[in-house]
C-alpha cells in the first residue's frame, strides 16, 4: 500500500527541509526560454544545438563517403552549391577540410552537447531528487559559451584559406603556422578552447550537484547508473579537459605570437617539440573516450535493468568497474602513440595498461548480459537502442585489443581498422546510447510520446547498416587502406578495395536517409504525439514520479529516497499489481531502509 | 490553519539560514573542483616545460640565453602576498586594498615582460623566455580573473576570495621556482 502522502512539514527533520522552499518560476520569454537558468530548459538548448550539429557532422561524412565511393566525380545535387570552384567535385583541400570538421564537430559539438550538456543537464537534479543544479547561473553561462564555441567554429568556414585540414586531433606541425598558415585553424583552437571551458563549467557543476544536492536518502549506492555515468565523466572532464586547454594555449601562442613551443629546431639550441603536441592532446584525448562513452554505459546499464524487467545485475560491481575505468583512462594514452616513437619501456607499460582496462570493462558487459539473462525482457525501442549498444560496443571494444597490442599496431595504425574501431565506439555504439536516451526520455522533456512503430523502423535501419559501414572499414583497413587518403585508387594495391569502399558508401546513405525517420518522428511526435503519463514505463527513478514536462520547480516536495534505482520484480510490489517498487515510495509489507514517512505525494 | 501558518513563518526563518549556510558550502565546494581544474591547466604547462627542457641538448638554459631577472620577478611576489593578506584583514578595507595589490602585480608583471622582450627573453626568442611568458601570462588571467571577482563580489564572499586568492599566489610561487630558480 502506498502509504502516507501526508508527511508533515516538522516531521522530516532538518535534511529534508532545508531546501525545500521552492523558486518562483521566470515570466517573460527571455528568462524562460533564452537566458534560462532552469537545468531542463538548458538541457534542451543543448539537445537542440547538439542535434543540428549532428546533422552538419553526419552530412560531412556522407560527402567523405561520396569521394571514397567514387573518387573526382561530381557530386549530386548539392555538389555545386558546396563545391561551386571546382565545378561539385570534391578537391583534395575541401576533402582534407572535411574529414578535419567532421571529426571535430562529431566529437565536440555533437556527442558532447546532447549527451553530456543535453542528458546531464535535464537529468541529474531529476534523478537524484535536487530542485536544479547547484549553480544555475553557471549551467546557463555553460551553455552561451557552448554558443559562441559552435558561432567561432562556423566562422572557421569562411575565412581566408578556408577551415582547419589538420585532421580532428590537430597534431602540430600541421596546425602551426607552418602547417595552418590561414586564420581558420586559430579559430579552431578558440572554438575548442571555449568548449573546453563550457565543459569545465558543467563539471563543476554536475560534481557539486551529486555531491551535494542528493534528496535525503539517496545515498551514494542508491544513485541511477546514468548518475554514475555523469558523475564520473564530470571528474574526467574537469581533470583533462584542461590539459587540452593547455596544448590549445601553447598553440595559440605559436600560432599567434611567434613562441615555437611546437616547432622543432627552427633556431638552433632553442625550439619546441611537436610530439610534445601529441602527449599533451592524448593525455586529453584518452579519457575523452571515456568522457563520452561513461554517461552511454549508465545509461544503458539502466534501461537494461528497466526493459528487462530485473534489478540491475551486480549493481555495486558495476559501480566499482566504473571507478575502475575511470582511474585506468588516466594511465594509457601512450597507445596511440605506439608508432610515434615511444621508448620501448613506455611502450610496452601502455600496452600492459591498456590490456588491462578490458578486465572492469569485461565486468559491465558482463553485468549487461546477466540482467538480461532470463528476463522479462519488453522489445520497446529504448530497448532495441540499447541491445544494439551491447553489440556495437562489444565489437569494437574486442577490436580495440589489437590495436592495444604494439605489434599489431604497427600494421594497422593509421589504417581504417582504426576508423572502423573508435566508429563502433564512438559513433555506433554513443549513438545507439544517444537514441535509447532520446526515445526514453521524450515524454518526460516534451511531455508527448514518440511513434514506437517509426522508432522500430528507425532502429533496423541504423544498426544494419551503421555495423556494415564499421565493420566494413574494419576490412579494408586490415586490407592496408590508411586513413585520411584523398583517392586511394591511384595506388595499385588499393585498388581491389573500390567495390568494397563503394558497398561502405551504399550502406551510409542508408544509414544517413534512416535518420530522416528519426527527424519525422522527433517533430510530429513533438507536435502531435500522444499525451505521456508520469511514468509511461513503468519504473521507479525520481524523474517519473512527476509530471511530464515536470514543473519549474520539478519536486513539491523533495523526496525521501528509501531504496536502489532498479526495484524490478520485488515482491513487495505484486499487493499494488505491478512489478515495480518506486525510489521514494513506502510499501506496507516491504522493508524500508528508512524509518521516517516519505515525502512523495502519491503517484 | 493560523496556526500552520505561524510555525511555518519561524521554520522559514531557520530554514534560510541554514539555507544560506549550506549555499555557502556548496559554493566552496565548487570553487575546490574549479581550482582543481584549474591546477591541471597549470600542471600540464609545467609538464609541457619538463619535456622541453629534458629534450634541450647541454645545459638549461640554453647557451646563449641572456641572465633572468630573478630579483625583479621575486619583487612582484610582494604585491600578491600583500593581496592575501589583506583578504584576511577584514571586510571593510580588505576586499578594497586586496583590489590594489592585485592591480599592482598585473601592472609589474607587464613591466616585467617589456623589460624581458627588450633583454631577449620573449615570445619567439628561445624557450626559457617563451616557457616563463606561457605560464605567467595565463597566470595574470587567473589574477584579472580574481580582480573582476572581487570588484563585483568585494565584501560578500571574503571566504570564497580567500581561497582563490590564496591558490593564485600558490601557483605563482610554483612556476617562479620552476621557472626561474630551478
Amino acid at each position: 500500500m502506498n502509504t502516507n502522502a501526508n508527511a508533515d512539514a516538522g516531521d522530516d527533520g532538518p535534511t529534508a527541509e532545508d531546501r525545500d522552499e521552492i523558486p518562483p518560476a521566470p515570466t517573460g520569454f527571455l528568462r524562460r526560454w533564452v537566458f534560462s537558468t532552469d537545468h531542463k530548459v538548458i538541457g534542451r538548448q543543448f539537445l537542440f544545438l547538439g542535434l543540428g550539429f549532428l546533422a552538419i557532422g553526419g552530412v560531412m561524412a556522407m560527402l567523405i563517403r561520396w569521394q571514397l565511393a567514387r573518387p573526382g566525380a561530381p557530386v549530386p545535387l548539392v555538389g555545386r552549391l558546396l563545391f561551386g570552384a571546382s565545378g561539385g567535385v570534391i578537391s583534395p583541400v575541401a576533402y582534407t577540410a572535411l574529414f578535419t570538421m567532421h571529426g571535430t564537430i562529431m566529437i565536440f559539438f555533437a556527442v558532447t552537447p546532447v549527451l553530456i550538456g543535453g542528458f546531464g543537464n535535464f537529468l541529474l537534479p531529476l534523478l537524484i531528487g535536487a530542485r536544479d543544479m547547484a549553480f544555475p547561473r553557471l549551467n546557463m553561462a555553460s551553455f552561451w559559451i557552448m554558443f559562441a564555441a559552435t558561432a567561432v567554429l562556423t566562422a572557421s568556414f569562411f575565412v581566408p584559406l578556408g577551415p582547419p585540414e589538420a585532421g580532428w586531433t590537430a597534431y602540430a606541425t600541421l596546425s602551426t603556422a607552418i602547417g595552418a598558415p590561414g586564420p581558420g585553424q586559430t579559430l579552431w583552437v578558440v572554438a575548442i578552447y571555449l568548449n573546453g571551458a563550457s565543459s569545465v563549467m558543467g563539471a563543476v557543476n554536475y560534481i557539486t550537484t551529486v555531491l551535494r544536492m542528493r534528496a535525503p536518502g539517496m545515498t551514494y549506492l542508491r544513485m541511477p547508473l546514468t548518475v554514475w555515468g555523469f558523475f564520473l565523466t564530470s571528474i574526467l572532464n574537469a581533470l583533462f579537459v584542461p590539459v587540452l586547454a593547455a596544448a590549445m594555449v601553447l598553440l595559440f601562442f605559436d600560432r599567434v605570437l611567434g613562441t615555437q613551443f611546437f616547432i622543432a629546431g627552427t633556431t638552433p639550441g632553442a625550439g619546441g617539440d611537436p610530439i610534445l603536441y601529441q602527449h599533451l592532446f592524448w593525455l586529453f584525448g584518452h579519457p575523452e573516450v571515456y568522457i563520452l562513452i561513461l554517461p552511454a554505459w549508465g545509461i544503458v546499464g539502466d534501461l537494461l535493468s528497466f526493459f528487462a524487467r530485473k534489478p540491475l545485475f551486480g549493481y555495486r560491481v558495476t559501480v566499482g568497474a566504473l571507478i575502475g575505468v575511470v582511474i585506468l583512462s588516466t594511465v594509457v594514452y601512450g597507445h596511440h602513440m605506439f608508432t610515434t616513437g615511444l621508448s620501448p619501456l613506455l611502450g610496452e607499460s601502455f600496452m600492459l595498461l591498456t590490456m588491462i582496462i578490458s578486465v572492469p570493462t569485461s565486468l559491465i558487459v558482463l553485468s549487461w548480459l546477466g540482467t538480461l539473462w532470463r528476463g522479462a525482457i519488453r522489445l520497446q525501442t529504448p530497448m532495441l537502442f540499447c541491445l544494439g549498444l551491447v553489440f556495437t560496443f562489444g565489437v569494437g571494444g574486442l577490436t580495440g585489443l589489437y590495436l592495444a597490442d604494439i605489434t599489431a599496431d604497427m600494421y594497422l595504425h593509421d589504417t581504417y581498422f582504426v576508423v572502423g574501431h573508435f566508429h563502433l565506439i564512438m559513433a555506433a555504439a554513443l549513438l545507439m546510447s544517444l537514441f535509447a536516451a532520446i526515445y526514453f526520455w521524450f515524454p518526460k522533456m516534451f511531455g508527448r510520446m514518440m511513434s514506437e512503430g517509426l522508432g522500430k523502423l528507425h532502429f533496423w535501419l541504423t544498426f544494419v547498416p551503421l555495423n556494415l559501414v564499421f565493420m566494413g572499414q574494419l576490412v579494408i583497413g586490415y586490407e592496408g587502406m590508411q586513413r585520411r587518403l584523398y583517392d586511394p585508387s591511384v595506388y595499385d594495391f588499393l585498388k581491389p578495395l573500390l567495390p568494397l569502399n563503394r558497398g561502405i558508401s551504399h550502406a551510409a546513405y542508408l544509414l544517413g536517409a534512416a535518420q530522416l525517420i528519426f527527424v519525422v518522428n522527433f517533430f510530429a511526435s513533438l507536435a502531435r504525439g500522444a499525451r505521456a503519463e508520469m511514468n509511461p514505463w513503468e519504473v521507479g527513478t525520481l524523474e517519473w514520479t512527476v509530471a511530464s514536462p515536470p514543473p519549474h520547480h520539478n519536486f513539491d516536495r523533495i523526496p525521501l529516497v528509501v531504496r536502489g534505482p532498479h526495484e524490478l520484480a520485488h515482491p513487495a510490489a505484486r499487493s499494488l499489481g505491478r512489478d515495480w517498487l518506486g525510489q521514494a515510495e513506502i510499501v506496507d509489507d516491504a522493508p524500508a531502509a528508512s524509518p521516517t514517512p516519505p515525502a512523495r505525494e502519491p503517484a | 490553519m493560523t496556526a500552520t501558518s505561524a510555525t511555518t513563518t519561524t521554520t522559514t526563518t531557520t530554514t534560510t539560514t541554514t539555507t544560506s549556510r549550506r549555499r555557502e558550502t556548496d559554493a566552496q565546494v565548487g570553487l575546490v573542483i574549479f581550482l582543481g581544474a584549474t591546477a591541471m591547466l597549470f600542471a600540464a604547462l609545467l609538464l609541457a616545460y619538463a619535456i622541453i627542457r629534458a629534450q634541450v641538448p647541454g645545459a638549461w638554459p640554453p647557451a646563449g640565453t641572456p641572465p633572468f631577472p630573478r630579483g625583479a620577478a621575486a619583487a612582484n611576489t610582494i604585491a600578491l602576498v600583500a593581496a592575501s593578506l589583506a583578504l584576511r584583514r577584514g571586510r571593510h578595507w580588505g576586499p578594497w586594498a586586496a583590489l590594489g595589490f592585485g592591480a599592482a602585480f598585473l601592472a609589474a608583471q607587464a613591466a616585467l615582460w617589456h623589460h624581458l622582450v627588450a633583454i631577449h627573453l620573449g615570445p619567439g626568442a628561445g624557450p626559457l623566455g617563451e616557457v616563463f611568458f606561457a605560464l605567467s601570462a595565463l597566470h595574470a588571467l587567473h589574477v584579472l580573473g580574481g580582480l573582476i571577482a572581487l570588484a563585483l563580489a568585494g565584501p560578500r564572499r571574503l571566504r570564497l576570495l580567500t581561497i582563490y586568492w590564496d591558490f593564485v599566489l600558490v601557483v605563482w610561487l610554483v612556476v617562479y621556482v620552476a621557472v626561474c630558480l630551478l
